[in-house]
């Protein structure tokens, strides 16, 4: 018995511990994202304009230029990664992400909608690939149903649909103009350049809903690794549960995906991070933590830029997610050939 | 004759559209060690997950205590009916105290997590499954047989009265199928109501108090070992030709399936 208490406890610490490091971490990144940028601000003067004493110049800067898209950044982040999460747990895949299954591509659809259709301001492009990303959510769930949910059912339909979607993608990109097509291009790039508090506004709500649905569905999502029969066994609301993850997880990535477009990687890597820092135990509080670690600290390297450019942030997350996946191929490999 | 907490009424089961059973009928009386066998595709399985409320029947319907188990609260019925699947999946690198602490979740609410009540019962089941030394291990380190007791130790630390066990001897080797029985019968023994799919006709001959053979999805016989398991039932079950003697170490009926004459020497 001693020896239980010690084991959860000692589990329930790394947890903790490691979700108080993470929330460090971001913190000094975002501290430091504040201050540099293409006029250094440093530590005590961004402080004194965080604290309304600064300049007004320094607080110009600060409140209307840093601040939105830094917090723009961080809701973006902990939305994917809390997504990625939520995709992973419902397809007990690693490959379950928003990326992987469509959604991102639907967004994107309706953004290039929004962008030839309209005169593409970043609202309405917004609203459109909120919609298209919340349609294929719904299509997926349409073409799963009834069905279980992990292992490669909906992984598969997902790599359908996304295909599909590439295609209709690729169809659009050639109807549009040379402007179009430009703007068309960088919104897939994904950026967080010239996000304002509005935007700021709107992915925090969605951030702020969704983190409530998890905290009601955790458990079950818990329970539901051990297998649907074992939840049923448990008392779970199978299908409620993972109708309910499901629509979760598509608003948010709706929400993070129509303000900083498709930033790659993010919900893919955020809760593979998150599992490896804290074993075991599944973490949703960790994996969006660590999704607006990335994103904040790819928009920094996307700030400093190659030379005096400035690259748009979803390169950055790109390159690093694109990385970390082959290294976690690497590592299982090795991981394989050793068992 | 009063029903049993779990009984079918004139219930047909199935996948989609396919049924297994129909019309099908069945009382699991309170207190007993019920097991329920018959050839592959008998429907026993099917009958199991009907009992546990993870298929629901098309027509008729599933009484727990005398009300429809579907028009109940899900984690209701969890609090009186425990399942042990067939294959459940422990997830990567969980530790045995952490999966039997994963069967304290019908008890527990958003605000109410972890109780000293909870530690108490995982402790609990851990040493009713004598798997207390392994607590901190990882449950894929684990043997089958091990493991199956983790597996069960989860099942108890629901604290239900009613225990469903799905083939829990499928995968493991003679000792630790015995092992696991042995557990079984223990538990029946404390006071809980049991009810397991089994595929050996011995074993659920010597364990169990009740048995239910069914075959084409419809219920052939019924009763106690002593009354039911006889060559004529085998045979129709079955389509086994064999002799009953008495086990010699527990007096149960034991199968003694009959040599092919051109094999007697």
């Amino acid at each position: 018995m001693i020896r239980l208490r010690g084991g959860s406890i000692r589990l329930r610490h790394r947890t903790i511990a490691a979700i108080t490091g993470a929330l460090a971490v971001l913190v000094a990144v975002a501290l430091w994202s504040a201050g540099t940028g293409s006029t250094a601000l440093g530590l005590d003067r961004t402080w004194a304009a965080l604290l309304d004493e600064g300049t007004k110049g320094d607080e110009f800067i600060l409140w209307d230029l840093r601040l939105p898209r830094l917090t723009t950044g961080l809701a973006v982040g902990a939305c994917m990664g809390l997504s990625g999460a939520l995709f992973q747990n419902l397809t007990r895949n690693p490959l379950g992400s928003p990326d992987i299954l469509g959604l991102t591509q639907g967004a994107t659809s309706g953004a290039l909608v929004a962008i030839i259709l309209t005169d593409a301001s970043l609202q309405l492009t917004a609203g459109f690939a909120a919609l298209g990303a919340l349609a294929t959510g719904l299509v997926i769930w349409a073409l799963t149903r009834g069905g279980d949910p992990s292992g490669y059912r909906l992984v598969l339909v997902g790599i359908g649909v996304a295909a599909i979607l590439a295609g209709v993608n690729g169809y659009l990109l050639t109807r549009t103009n040379t402007v179009d097509a430009f703007r068309a291009v960088h919104w897939l790039t994904g950026d967080l350049s010239g996000r304002d508090w509005g935007q700021a506004k709107t992915v925090a709500i969605v951030l702020a809903a969704g983190i409530v649905v998890v905290a009601f569905l955790s458990r079950g999502l818990d329970a539901l690794r051990l297998g649907e029969a074992s939840a049923t066994g448990l008392g779970v609301h199978v299908t409620g549960t993972r109708v309910t993850a499901l629509v979760a997880a598509s608003v948010l990535t709706a929400g993070a995906v129509s303000v900083a477009g498709p930033l790659a990687f993010v919900a893919l890597a955020a809760p593979h991070i998150a599992a490896r820092l804290t074993g075991s135990t599944r973490s949703f509080m960790l994996s969006a933590i660590i999704g607006a670690l990335i994103v904040t600290g790819a928009d920094m390297i996307a700030v400093a830029g190659v030379g005096d450019r400035q690259l748009p942030t979803g390169v950055v997350t790109g390159v690093v997610g694109g990385l970390y996946l082959v290294w976690l191929l690497i590592a299982q490999r090795k991981k394989e050939v050793m068992s | 004759m009063t029903a049993g907490p779990l009984v079918v009424e004139n219930a047909t089961i199935g996948y989609g559209r396919v049924a297994i059973c129909e019309g099908l009928s069945v009382d699991i009386p309170e207190g007993e060690f019920t097991v329920i066998l018959g050839p592959n595709a008998c429907g026993k399985s099917t009958l199991l997950k009907a009992l546990a409320r993870m298929l629901k029947p098309s027509a008729g319907r599933v009484l727990l205590d005398g009300k429809d188990i579907h028009s109940q609260p899900t984690r209701a019925v969890a609090r009186r009916l425990g399942l042990l699947p067939q294959s459940p999946i422990a997830p990567d690198g969980i530790t045995v105290a952490d999966l039997v602490a994963r069967g304290r979740y019908p008890h527990q609410g958003i605000l109410k997590q972890w109780s000293a009540e909870d530690e108490r019962v995982v402790a609990e089941a851990m040493a009713a499954t004598d798997i207390s030394e392994l607590a901190s291990r990882g449950v894929d380190e684990l043997s089958g047989g091990q493991r199956q007791r983790v597996w069960i130790a989860m099942v108890l630390a629901q604290q239900t009265p009613l225990l469903l066990l799905d083939e829990p001897t499928t995968f493991l080797d003679i000792t630790h199928q015995i092992e696991v029985l042995d557990l079984c019968a223990k538990l029946h023994r404390e006071g809980r109501t049991l009810v397991a799919v089994l595929h050996d006709l011995n074993q659920a001959a010597r364990y169990a108090t009740h048995l239910i053979a069914m075959r084409d999805g419809e219920v052939v016989a019924e009763g106690a070992p002593a009354d039911i398991v006889t060559a004529d039932t085998v045979r129709q079950v079955f389509d086994l030709p064999c002799r009953i003697i008495d086990d010699p170490e527990t007096g149960t009926p034991l199968v003694i399936p009959k040599a092919l004459a051109s094999a007697r020497l």
